[in-house]
């Protein structure tokens, strides 16, 4: 899984949020390193829609502008959960070895 | 109007713009909340930034948010156009009549076979095996290898080869190069050229194997179709049409003197009339086995459109042994270009026409049916 999308699966495991919250809570989440744009964010979720990752939730207007909410599925947070697990496991292979170098340097 | 908000009235048209090189359906989906999305990431650009440095922010912002969208576009278009792809099946139509569609695969066997067989004796290899046994002296492999049969040389073993692995459509293309190569190579004056009638039936037979590889469900259904005595008679009819084909010696053997002469590449002095005979007694043997199912009658029809220039091959054999050599004698029927190519593409027309009429006539029936019973 790309980093924009685990990022974005992960702003959307807390609850629904619209595009403009989806790019503040990565940014948030990734410490501002990873700063999605619209294109990259509506492409994204234009996949994670037709990959049944993600789904649209509700709309409302606000200041005269559209504002849709995007919520992650349960297929969506299976994929995520296996990724976490997947990328901890790395994480702690990873440690361990850094470990062992550090133990026999 | 403020500055504030003609500036972003001038944005969003700019970002309106941009959003035009997305696809409609993901326009209509997301625009606005995109235009909005857009428009809120340029006004907090602005409220984060210090008043010296609020115009190369915003001119930075801007810029990489235009590439963005253009970038975002781009990805949902190649990712529209690679699904396309993969939904699409490629080279995989097959013909919608069940009995052409069956007859294809029947020639999809037979067709790779001949021109497998024809390639060998082109290359006169079964007389440089028969001459290693026998030990006869004058039957070694005379013949080299020229650009001019490349095509023939790799193309036939290859689609014979690429048919067992059983990639059905590669050896279609396979086929379908093989022919376009004998056609280029036939254009260059110092070869053969197009009015050959071996030229002209290897070329006409790559295209149907090319045809019958592409267009139908492949070689398996025909095996499948090909009975044990359907299987025997294409193996003669493949012996004689392919020995046959690049001239009467390569089967029947040179002449008298066992030096290739012109005499020999029409017809050989040792067979004669009695082999003349017999090609055209196996022919009229396949053709009347064949005339007995729908299907195999289709295969006869498709499998004439590359033998029809062989009939000029047999009619010019025939002439040698019945008046003598040319010079002495002549061809019943000289060969030429429109003579060897136009009635067999009048054939193929006949059977793209009369497929495309039946089908037609069954829609009809079909709309009918569907009136009459509503």
């Amino acid at each position: 899984m790309q980093e924009p999308t685990f990022l974005i699966l992960t702003a959307l495991a807390a609850g629904a949020q619209h595009g403009y919250g989806i790019m503040s809570d990565v940014a948030r989440i990734s410490d501002g390193r990873v700063r999605l744009r619209a294109g990259t964010l509506y492409a994204a979720l234009d996949r994670l829609k037709a990959d049944g990752l993600v789904t649209g939730d509700k709309e409302e207007i606000v200041d005269g502008r559209l504002r849709r909410y995007y919520r992650i599925t349960d297929e969506g947070t299976a994929e995520l959960a296996a990724e976490v697990g997947r990328l901890r496991a790395n994480a702690a292979v990873a440690a361990s070895r850094l470990g062992l170098a550090g133990g026999t340097a | 109007m403020s500055v504030a908000a003609t500036r972003g009235s001038r944005m969003e048209k700019w970002y309106r713009r941009l959003l035009a090189l997305y696809p409609k359906d993901h326009r209509r989906e997301h625009a606005e909340e995109m235009v909005g999305v857009l428009l809120a990431a340029d006004g907090d650009a602005q409220a984060r930034a210090a008043k010296p440095v609020a115009w190369a922010l915003r001119f930075g912002q801007h810029t990489a948010d235009s590439a963005d969208l253009v970038g975002g576009a781009l990805r949902i278009r190649g990712r529209i156009a690679l699904n396309r792809l993969k939904r699409a099946h490629w080279l995989s139509w097959t013909v919608r009549d069940q009995r052409w569609s069956d007859a294809l695969a029947v020639v999809s066997v037979v067709a790779p076979l001949l021109l497998l067989v024809a390639a060998l004796t082109e290359f006169r290899i079964p007389r440089a095996v028969a001459s290693s046994i026998t030990g006869h002296p004058h039957w070694e492999l005379t013949a080299t290898l020229g650009l001019a049969d490349l095509p023939m040389a790799a193309g036939a073993p290859g689609v014979i080869l690429l048919v067992f692995l059983r990639l059905r459509r590669l050896a279609g293309l396979g086929a379908l190069a093989t022919a376009i190569g004998q056609v280029a190579a036939g254009a260059v004056p110092a070869f053969a050229g197009y009015a050959d009638p071996a030229v002209a039936f290897t070329v006409l037979l790559s295209g149907t194997a090319a045809v019958a590889l592409l267009l139908s469900p492949g070689p398996d259904r025909g095996l499948a179709l090909l009975t044990r005595s359907g299987t025997a008679l294409v193996g003669a009819a493949a012996l004689i049409l392919g020995g046959f084909s690049v001239g009467g010696d390569v089967w029947f053997g040179p002449g008298n003197d066992g030096a290739p002469t012109q005499s020999d590449n029409v017809g050989g002095t040792v067979a004669g009339l009695p082999a003349d005979l017999l090609i055209a007694a196996v022919l009229v043997g396949v053709a009347a086995a064949c005339l007995r199912a729908p299907v195999s009658r289709r295969v006869l029809v498709l499998l004439a459109i590359p033998v029809i220039p062989y009939a000029f091959l047999w009619q010019e054999k025939l002439a040698v042994d019945l008046f003598g050599p040319p010079g002495g004698g002549s061809a019943i029927i000289s060969s030429s270009i429109p003579l060897l190519y136009l009635p067999p593409l009048l054939l193929a027309s006949l059977v793209l026409f009369g497929t495309w009429f039946a089908r037609r006539r069954a829609g009809e029936r079909d709309r009918q049916v569907a009136s009459a019973t509503a």
